[in-house]
């Protein structure tokens, strides 16, 4: 895994928030609920690194990335592409698309049915400005970048025609096509047959090794997350509750939310791995005061119902917000790896 | 478990090992022999299940994994003559052993693909259910839940007054961990796992003696896939019905199977017995998608999965139709399709010439280790005694 300890961060998120209003069911007027969707989350994308986020679904992890490709405004907060802010409000602009792109989850919905490869891959092209000239060579060599190999092949077949796995391809080559710094990845590979994800991850493992891109890998698979990813966000119900460098987290959990999730993963190497819970899943609008997670929480206290705990330093580089930590130091935490960050930081001044 | 060597009339070529004991026929619930599934007729025939044969024990659970276009949907609905055109059931025959039931004149074994709709309608939900993967399209959306549970009842249980059918649906939805309000809920108004085991309590409603699962945690996340799972193992230890549980996640049959088929490209590949399988796959294809799951625990190294892409129906090569794909490959299997044989251990069998017993190569070491050395690390042995 790389070690670039002082590549600089391509897009950096402060504070992100994202809130939807919804209707009480049942109550037409003026009953209204605040959905925390997304609610306080910082992150840096890193050039050459995967960041990852895993979480259920529901804990806000799209909405997250659908903020970061700005398709969805932020209700607070800053963005920051390459040290330059980004006006909460403002339009995106090509620029922008440029620079960040999206992959979905499905590829069979994600490209025009009725349209040839091709023509996913020329347009944002064309659309950026490529010469009409060049077209062509650049969308073959998008193609040959994601291993579709010969480009010839595939440029001229409909979607129907390729399997999942070459769909998901083309649609990381349409994204790739435009030369973006950062790709967001939003579940790529769970609508995939088993035998194509692992072609795919280390497909994105290559790009970021390979060519230095910022990689945000969206999953709810935290294996998947531990294979790929230089950096683990856990999220629950909007918020990040516990984030490490490498792997840390998956090998030693400290936030119970991790430790579920980790239980819950079939692992037939481990017998006595019997996660069970028998809690309805709470509804976040809910959770107004204390901890999101202590509804569902084995090892909720007294002060996890009233006070939402703070993020806590529980190792290097290792940040969980639970209560069952505060003999660690609190940090006032926006990103997991401080140090990291201002050596980034100081590289460019 | 003791299984039914299979029916293996063409393999003059592999000699049958220890065959285990034929077993009274009533032991399985369900048993299938060369069952064949075709979708449409003449040239443009595809073979999407292809001379499939297994048997159920009762009370045990099987598990079909397979990636996308290997069959293993459709086999379960040819099965239970739930498959419509241009789909054709082309060879072979389904016979479902019935215990008991007090009124509905059935015979104690109902061969599938030859009874009539009269028979199949009494079959169905009493005798067989089915679980499907989106619960979302499987409910109608414009009907509250309790209305699906009162149809059940008042189709199969005509005998039920109304609040007898309410307060069995209540129970139902206990069983499965839910409030009885849910009884007054439209399906939107629920999480997807709440309406997976929506469709769980419905599938059991009259006791069924088998209950088919079709991906029914494939769209949900991993802790709503490891409740409802634990719940399934819950609620056959107290019913007992047999199962057959069909997915792509092959660690997650591991766990919850006892007996597994593999599929590939509507065949099946390789039949074992869940943590054998696991601890000591036989054949190519179900090393590679073991393989394919990052592992939680250990050394971060890089997989490389199973090259290639899912094979075309239409389209399939000569000889094994995983050849293209096989790391093992060997001449012989680019124009000879192996058979499905069984190996010298209990009730194992794989399709694949490197076990064939006039293989002219060793077989290699990742497909012939034993699950004790898999366990232990120690260095394994080459070739099966």
């Amino acid at each position: 895994m790389s070690n670039q300890v002082n590549a600089p961060v391509q897009l950096s998120a402060r504070h992100l928030s994202r809130h939807f209003t919804t209707r009480v069911p049942g109550r037409l007027f003026n009953a209204k609920h605040v959905v925390r969707a997304v609610d306080d989350v910082s992150l840096d994308l890193i050039q050459g690194h995967v960041t990852a986020v895993v979480g259920e679904s529901g804990s806000g992890k799209s909405v997250l990335a659908r903020m970061l490709a700005r398709i969805i405004a932020p209700t607070s907060g800053e963005l920051e592409l390459e040290g330059a802010p980004i006006r909460v409000g403002a339009k995106r602009t090509l620029d922008y698309a440029a620079k960040v792109q999206l992959v979905l989850q499905d590829p069979f919905a994600s490209t025009n049915p009725v349209h040839r490869v091709r023509h996913s891959l020329e347009r944002p092209l064309l659309i950026h400005g490529a010469d009409k000239n060049d077209v062509e060579a650049l969308a073959k060599a998008a193609l040959t970048r994601v291993s579709l190999d010969p480009p010839e092949r595939f440029l001229d077949r409909y979607p129907h025609e390729l399997s999942g796995g070459q769909l998901q391809r083309v649609s990381i080559a349409r994204a790739l096509c435009v030369r973006p710094d950062v790709l967001l990845a939003d579940e790529p590979i769970s609508m995939l047959d088993v035998s194509v994800r692992l072609g795919i991850l280390n497909l994105l493992r290559g790009l970021c090794d390979d060519e230095h891109l910022a990689i945000l890998y969206i999953t709810h698979d935290i294996a998947s997350a531990r294979y790929l990813a230089d950096e683990i966000i856990v999220m629950y119900a909007g918020q990040v509750v516990e984030r490490s460098r490498g792997s840390v987290l998956v090998d030693d959990p400290t936030h119970p939310y991790t430790q579920l999730l980790i239980a819950s993963v079939p692992d037939p190497s481990d017998p006595t791995s019997q996660a069970s819970q028998k809690v309805e899943r709470t509804t976040f609008a809910l959770a107004e005061v204390g901890c999101r997670f202590a509804p569902r929480c084995p090892s909720a206290m007294d002060i996890c119902r009233t006070t939402n705990p703070p993020n806590f330093q529980v190792g290097e580089g290792h940040v969980s917000r639970c209560w069952l930590h505060a003999d660690k130091p609190e940090v006032a935490v926006e990103v997991a790896l401080p140090e990291r960050r201002r050596e980034g930081e100081s590289t460019k001044t | 478990m003791s299984t039914k060597p299979l029916d293996m009339e063409e393999t003059s070529n592999v000699i049958e090992r220890n065959l285990a004991p034929l077993a009274s026929r009533s032991e399985y619930v369900l048993e299938v022999n060369n069952f064949s599934v075709d979708y449409g007729v003449g040239e443009n025939m595809v073979r999407a299940v292809d001379n499939v044969s297994l048997n159920l024990s009762r009370s045990k659970v099987l598990g079909i994994a397979g990636e996308s276009g290997s069959g293993k949907s459709t086999l379960v609905y040819a099965m239970t003559r739930l498959l419509r055109a241009p789909g054709v059931i082309s060879g072979g025959e389904v016979t479902l052993n019935i215990t008991s039931d007090v009124d509905d004149h059935l015979d104690s074994s109902v061969n599938l693909v030859t009874a009539s709709e009269k028979e199949l309608r009494k079959i169905r939900w009493s005798h067989v259910s089915i679980v499907l993967q989106s619960a979302l399209s499987a409910l109608n959306p414009v009907l509250r839940i309790g209305h699906e549970f009162d149809e059940v009842l008042k189709t199969h249980r005509s005998k039920m007054t109304k609040s007898e059918r309410r307060n069995r649906s209540v129970e139902l939805l206990k069983m499965v961990g839910l409030n009885e309000d849910r009884l007054d809920r439209f399906p939107h108004e629920l999480s997807g796992g709440q309406r997976q085991r929506v469709m769980i309590a419905i599938a059991l409603a009259l006791n069924p003696e088998l209950v088919i699962m079709d991906e029914p945690t494939t769209a949900l996340d991993v802790v709503t896939q490891r409740e409802i799972v634990n719940e399934l193992n819950e609620l056959r230890s107290r019913f007992g019905f047999a199962m057959i549980f069909i997915t792509h996640d092959l660690s997650l049959l591991v766990e919850l199977a006892d007996e597994i088929v593999v599929m590939y490209a509507g065949a099946i590949v390789e039949r074992a017995g869940a943590s054998e399988l696991y601890g000591s796959p036989r054949h190519p294809y179900t090393l590679g998608l073991l393989n394919s799951f990052p592992p939680l625990h250990g050394k971060r190294t890089e997989l490389v999965g199973i090259p290639g892409s899912p094979p075309d129906l239409a389209d399939l090569p000569m000889g094994c139709s995983f050849a293209p794909r096989c790391p093992f490959v060997m001449d012989r299997c680019t124009h000879d399709s192996p058979p499905l044989a069984s190996l010298g251990e209990s009730g194992r069998s794989v399709a694949c010439w490197l076990h064939a017993t006039d293989a002219s190569v060793p077989v290699p070491v990742e497909l012939s280790r034993r699950v004790a050395d898999q366990v232990t690390g120690v260095t394994v042995l080459k070739g099966l005694a």
